[in-house]
């Protein structure tokens, strides 16, 4: 029987292809990526890794907490009370609104509607950069917030929960996220999209009505409490003063991490690797799936979401064993007895943080370069009625960057830049916190020896998956 | 009509969004829209809606841009035109996610919930496969433009038809007697191994040895495979001519490496620019397939002959004679398919206007009207050329072109005909109940 273009995967898919999952098809550039001397620049990358290794055990101690000492570069009178917050916050959630009732009643193609267009690809791709490099914008557009308090919701719950239940309920809603992004058949769709959000907006503000706005978004809120974890990487913080320093200089001050918190730092970097895996021959091959005819979303909901929970699973015990390793090392070797695998496990988890961010940049730059095309061109027209607001219809939708291997090739090296970056400075955060950790040097060097193993993986297996031919 | 974002017009930008289509069919019908006849000879002035299945996300997305942007291009021309009956045609765009069991949803989505006349516009083949028991089941006229054989094949029902494109057996068959006459007739295959590979393997095995031709080495390479050049001492010294077939992702590599092996002395090498739609001929590594050939559905580059029909369809879709889009020259278009979208929905026009078409108690008729047309002559509506439509398998014929990579352009050295890619009738739907 002749079954012709379910076979067909086109060299160059364009990259709209498959937000927000981005698979195979926003891998439009692979054919050139492929002619790309791949294996060569892996090689380069990774031993730049383990350069900064080397680099940074041979620095005197207290050098790496220098380096992460933020520098104050303006006093402010007073800190600043940011009223406007509570406004933008309200506006924010009247935007989220229309978008609903644009996604309910607007244009059915995703990609001419405004809603999936701004949740995947202004909010999910961008502003989670932005939150984990420029400044925190979720405090100024949290739809929850300023709505709560407008409307005096949230300050005095009728409902008190002892103790500190850690960021365990967010943990759980943020696989449930992951599992949709990855998983669902249709995220893109307008009405689907546009229930989701309302119910999950509607359930959040219960929430934050019945156990308060701090418990609420602190502990359970998912994208509140992934936010204020990626605050901890931005080199700019403005209270009293303005400080700057390096990137995670907030993560690495000595703070009590929270199992639940540590576990969350994983479960980012696992969620956004398999987001990458699933794409690729490689996966596809293992669940059986020929890479040149993928069958579609539907046929494969449950071993995605497979993998997404063994993704999480595995990265927890290879951690788990990387810190094990160094502890012992640490405890036997260099007799840091006062060293606990427990303490470590939670210390050292916050260093993985920068490489998931790092994932995420590289993971949707392909993607995000398209996208962000179709959502300013719609954004001139929202409603479909033939309107060039802001002259935005000047905006045209093509992908022939995809198609020229100069700007796929500088595409590339921008995606492995920012993997083998965000490695180098887990690498940095790593050493300060085996500083914090151990007394001798012999310890400090000791404590890191699995979790350097690990980044050195890690970094291989980034660069790996940018370079490796994907089918879904 | 003004051109929006995207090479789509004002009228699929409202199309698109429910609820406004009789609003959209008030204004045409009053003659608002610049350029429109009008539609004030129709007994209902509501629009004709016709569902487009888009593959908008998923791994045909490339394909459903310009599938888009077709089928806005020539719903915009019927609608200019005076419409279908009278009738303003208004598209109504649902993503199916490249997904069959999404792409059923959306055709339940279009009978149940937005009201359509008919659905249209699917390309890849397992979401025809997967919409098509629905559209049987909805009673929906489904009109495909994905060139699977799946409709003549005799799988499917009576609702689903493709009269706008050719099928793969009927392109593959009819390359036979060029290969045979000009290229060679001692002819080595490389493929995929799988479904698409086998059947280029065996439709085109059985027609070349009709032609006096043979192969003399079939070489399946496993679609996980991204590097081929051990694969290239298996190709006999004795061949004449390659047939490669090769898709996904490596198809570029695979390219390069042939180059790398044969050099200068290489035999003649034909495949078909499925293995390169949308990519620019010529990309850095593509340098070896000068003056090789390619099977090309409609011809990528406007050639010296361009019709003035042709001429037109390619500045209605937005292309430019290097077949890339009008906005961005690397961006190529999927030129060697899209036209279906173009003529399949003419010939939705014309059945309609043929069966008095008013309203979905009509579907039947419509189908009946379909089945019952024959030859089309080459036109504005046909700007791919003739066409021959089989109502009994619900397949179209048509011509194909062979063209000759030349100074980086696609040539176009032969036009097979109708009858060369005829083949015997492997179903006749026109048995089946409704």
């Amino acid at each position: 029987m002749t079954r012709f273009f379910n076979s067909l995967t086109p060299v160059l898919v364009a990259a709209l292809a498959c937000w927000p999952e981005t698979a195979a098809a926003h891998a439009g550039d692979q054919g050139f990526v492929l002619l790309l001397p791949t294996t060569f620049y892996t090689i380069t990358g990774t031993l730049s890794v383990v350069a900064s290794m080397v680099l940074v055990t041979c620095l005197r101690r207290g050098v790496a907490a220098w380096m992460f000492t933020p520098r104050s570069v303006l006093r402010l009178p007073s800190a600043p009370e940011f009223r406007v917050v509570g406004l933008t916050s309200v506006f924010a959630t009247v935007f989220l609104m229309v978008l609903i009732g644009i996604g309910l009643w607007g244009p059915n193609d995703p990609q001419n509607n405004l809603l999936p267009l701004t949740f995947w690809t202004l909010w999910w791709m961008m502003l989670y950069t932005v939150q984990g490099t420029l400044f925190d914008v979720w405090r100024w557009i949290n739809p929850w917030t300023g709505i709560a308090k407008l409307i005096g919701v949230g300050d005095d719950p009728p409902i008190r929960v002892a103790g500190d239940p850690g960021v365990w309920p967010a943990i759980g809603l943020f696989v449930l996220f992951q599992g949709f992004l990855l998983a669902d058949i249709a995220p893109s769709d307008p009405k689907r999209l546009a229930y989701i959000v309302l119910v999950y907006w509607g359930l959040t503000f219960i929430g934050i009505a019945l156990f308060g706005r701090r418990f609420w978004l602190r502990h359970v809120e998912c994208i509140t409490v992934l936010f204020n974890l990626l605050s901890l990487l931005r080199p700019l913080e403005i209270t009293e003063q303005v400080r700057i320093g390096l990137p995670g200089w907030r993560a690495v001050q000595d703070r009590r991490t929270g199992l639940s918190l540590s576990l969350l730092c994983l479960t980012v970097l696992a969620a956004g690797s398999f987001d990458g895996v699933n794409e690729t021959f490689w996966w596809l091959v293992q669940i059986g799936i020929n890479p040149l005819e993928f069958p579609g979303r539907s046929a494969v909901v449950n071993v995605t979401l497979f993998g997404l929970g063994a993704s999480i699973a595995l990265l927890v015990a290879v951690y788990a064993v990387a810190v094990w390793v160094g502890v012992r090392a640490a405890r036997g070797l260099a007799k840091e007895t006062d060293v606990s695998f427990a303490e470590s496990f939670r210390a050292f988890a916050i260093t993985l943080l920068p490489i998931a961010l790092g994932y995420h940049v590289a993971h949707y730059l392909v993607s995000f370069l398209v996208q962000i095309r179709v959502t300013l061109s719609t954004a001139a027209d929202p409603l479909a009625r033939g309107w060039d607001l802001f002259g935005l219809s000047a905006v045209k939708v093509t992908t022939g960057f995809l198609n020229t291997p100069e700007t796929v090739k500088v595409i590339w090296l921008s995606q492995a830049g920012v993997v083998i970056l965000s490695h180098i400075l887990a690498v940095l955060m790593c050493h300060q916190i085996a500083e914090r950790t151990c007394r001798s040097a012999k310890g400090v060097i000791l404590i890191q020896a699995g979790i350097s193993i690990l980044m050195i993986a890690y970094t291989v297996f980034g660069l790996w998956l940018l370079a490796s031919p994907r089918g879904a | 009509m003004p051109k929006t974002e995207n090479g789509k017009t004002q009228i699929s930008r409202r199309g698109a969004l429910l609820g406004l289509g009789a609003s959209a069919g008030a204004m045409a019908a009053t003659g608002v829209l610049p350029g429109s006849l009008g539609f004030a000879q129709a007994q209902s002035s509501a629009p004709i809606r016709i569902g487009f299945q888009k593959h908008a996300t998923g791994i045909g997305a490339a394909y459903g841009r310009w599938y888009d942007a077709t089928t806005t291009a020539a719903v915009k021309r019927i609608n200019d035109a005076g419409g279908i009956n009278g009738r303003p045609v208004e598209v109504i765009t649902e993503d199916d996610g490249t997904d069959p069991s999404r792409g059923a949803e959306v055709l339940e989505k279009f009978a149940n919930q937005h009201e359509c006349d008919v659905a249209f516009g699917t390309l890849f083949s397992h979401v025809v496969i997967g919409s098509a028991p629905r559209a049987g089941e909805l009673k929906l006229p489904y009109f495909v433009v994905s060139e699977g054989h799946h409709v003549a094949s005799g799988m499917l029902n009576r609702y689903t038809l493709q009269p706008g494109i050719t099928d793969v057996k009927s392109q593959v068959i009819s390359m036979a007697p060029f290969v045979a006459d000009n290229l060679g007739k001692k002819v080595t295959m490389i493929f995929p191994d799988f479904a698409f590979g086998h059947d280029h393997r065996d439709f085109f095995s059985e027609a070349i040895e009709a032609q006096g031709g043979e192969v003399v080495a079939k070489i399946a390479i496993p679609p996980t495979e991204t590097t081929f050049t051990r694969y290239f001492p298996s190709i006999p010294r004795e061949t004449e001519v390659i047939y490669h077939v090769m898709v996904g992702p490596a198809v570029l590599t695979f390219v390069k490496e042939l180059g790398e092996f044969f050099g200068p002395n290489r035999p003649e090498l034909f495949g078909f620019i499925d293995s390169l739609e949308a990519v620019d001929i010529n990309s850095t590594g593509l340098e070896f397939l000068d003056g090789t050939y390619f099977w090309e559905g409609m011809p990528r580059y406007a050639q010296a002959n361009q019709t003035d029909a042709e001429k037109a369809y390619r500045a209605a879709v937005g292309v430019d004679d290097n077949g890339a889009s009008l906005d961005d020259p690397a961006d190529v278009a999927t030129y060697a398919h899209m036209f279906g979208c173009w003529e399949t929905l003419n010939i939705i026009k014309r059945g309609m206007e043929s069966a008095d078409y008013q309203g979905p108690q009509d579907r039947t008729k419509l189908i009946e009207a379909v089945e019952a047309m024959s030859d089309m002559p080459e036109s504005e509506d046909h700007p791919q050329g003739a066409k021959r439509f089989n109502g009994k398998t619900h397949q179209t014929f048509g011509s194909q072109y062979i063209s000759k990579v030349t100074d980086g352009k696609l040539v176009v050295e032969h036009v097979a005909s109708i009858e060369d890619g005829l083949y015997e009738d492997e179903v006749d739907y026109t048995t089946q109940a409704f």
